[in-house]
């Protein structure tokens, strides 16, 4: 997908793992795997603003666009 | 205009999913029927292999059917082959409704277990689609050889016009399936929303 969350240079910015953020952020661990991976299709806005809270930063340095293919995230879907 | 407003009567609709629901009931019931057509399939396949091989010759010598009433009515002999015709197409008419029925079943599993929007359940729709097709699509045309051939000028010949339910009906199941495609897409997309 061409949008790719930075949750891993953030996370080792703050020394944080990602155990520990989805225990202060209450999304399951699994969800931020997910979500680190790129294979999230969307992000809810509570979810972004609590991120933004305990990471301490903007949407915009946690969510960078990059090119690729259009629809990239379709793959896989039967 | 505003129309009225009607007071609950305090009947609570029955659970359309999930254990102990509708659906489980109906479940129960096409078991039930899955297992009688299965035993009535598997009777008139027995009974087709056995036509083919056992010698009758003598059994059939002045048997005959009757098509037709009154005035009308003719006499045919019953040969061999029109008995291996209706047993066979009897017994395929059945095991397509059988497929039709296993299908079924296994959609309404996923509907106990309250998760009917998934693929499987696509392409399972989709195979019944294409089993009432063939069937009724066979029936159609076996009623039609029948009127043509065995019958011709007792039995009325198939219309066009006696096709256009069974194609609703096929429709109707080829756009269920795309309903659940877009039902599992949406799933699919909410499972990957965080």
């Amino acid at each position: 997908m061409a949008i790719r969350v930075q949750l891993d240079r953030i996370l080792l910015e703050r020394r944080m793992s990602l155990t520990e953020l989805a225990d202060r952020v209450g999304v399951t661990l699994a969800n931020l795997s997910i979500l680190k991976t790129g294979k999230a299709r969307a992000v809810r806005f509570t979810t972004l603003d609590a991120l933004c809270r305990e990471l301490d930063c903007q949407p915009g340095d946690l969510l960078v666009w990059e090119p690729g293919p259009q629809g990239s995230a379709d793959d896989g879907e039967d | 205009m505003r129309l009225p407003t009607l007071k609950p009567i305090g009947i609570r609709a029955p659970r359309t999913m999930g254990p102990g629901s509708v659906s489980s009931l109906l479940k129960i019931a096409l078991d039930v029927a899955y297992v009688l057509l299965m035993l009535i399939t598997g009777i008139l396949l027995l009974a087709f292999v056995a036509a083919i091989f056992v010698p009758m010759t003598d059994a059939l010598a002045d048997q005959a059917v009757t098509v037709g009433e009154g005035s009308d009515a003719r006499q045919f002999a019953l040969t061999r082959t029109l008995i291996l015709f209706g047993l066979g197409a009897t017994a395929a008419y059945f095991a397509g409704f059988l497929l039709i029925l296993r299908q079924l079943r296994l959609i309404f599993r996923t509907l106990i277990q309250g998760d009917p929007f998934m693929p499987d359940n696509v392409r399972r729709l989709r195979q019944i689609g294409l089993t009432l097709a063939v069937v009724t699509g066979g029936v159609w045309v076996a009623q039609g050889l029948v009127a043509a051939r065995l019958a011709p000028g007792v039995m009325e010949r198939q219309g066009f016009g006696e096709l256009l339910t069974p194609i609703f009906s096929v429709l109707v199941v080829f756009v269920l399936a795309e309903v659940f495609r877009e039902g599992a897409r949406l799933r699919h997309e909410s499972e990957l929303t965080i």
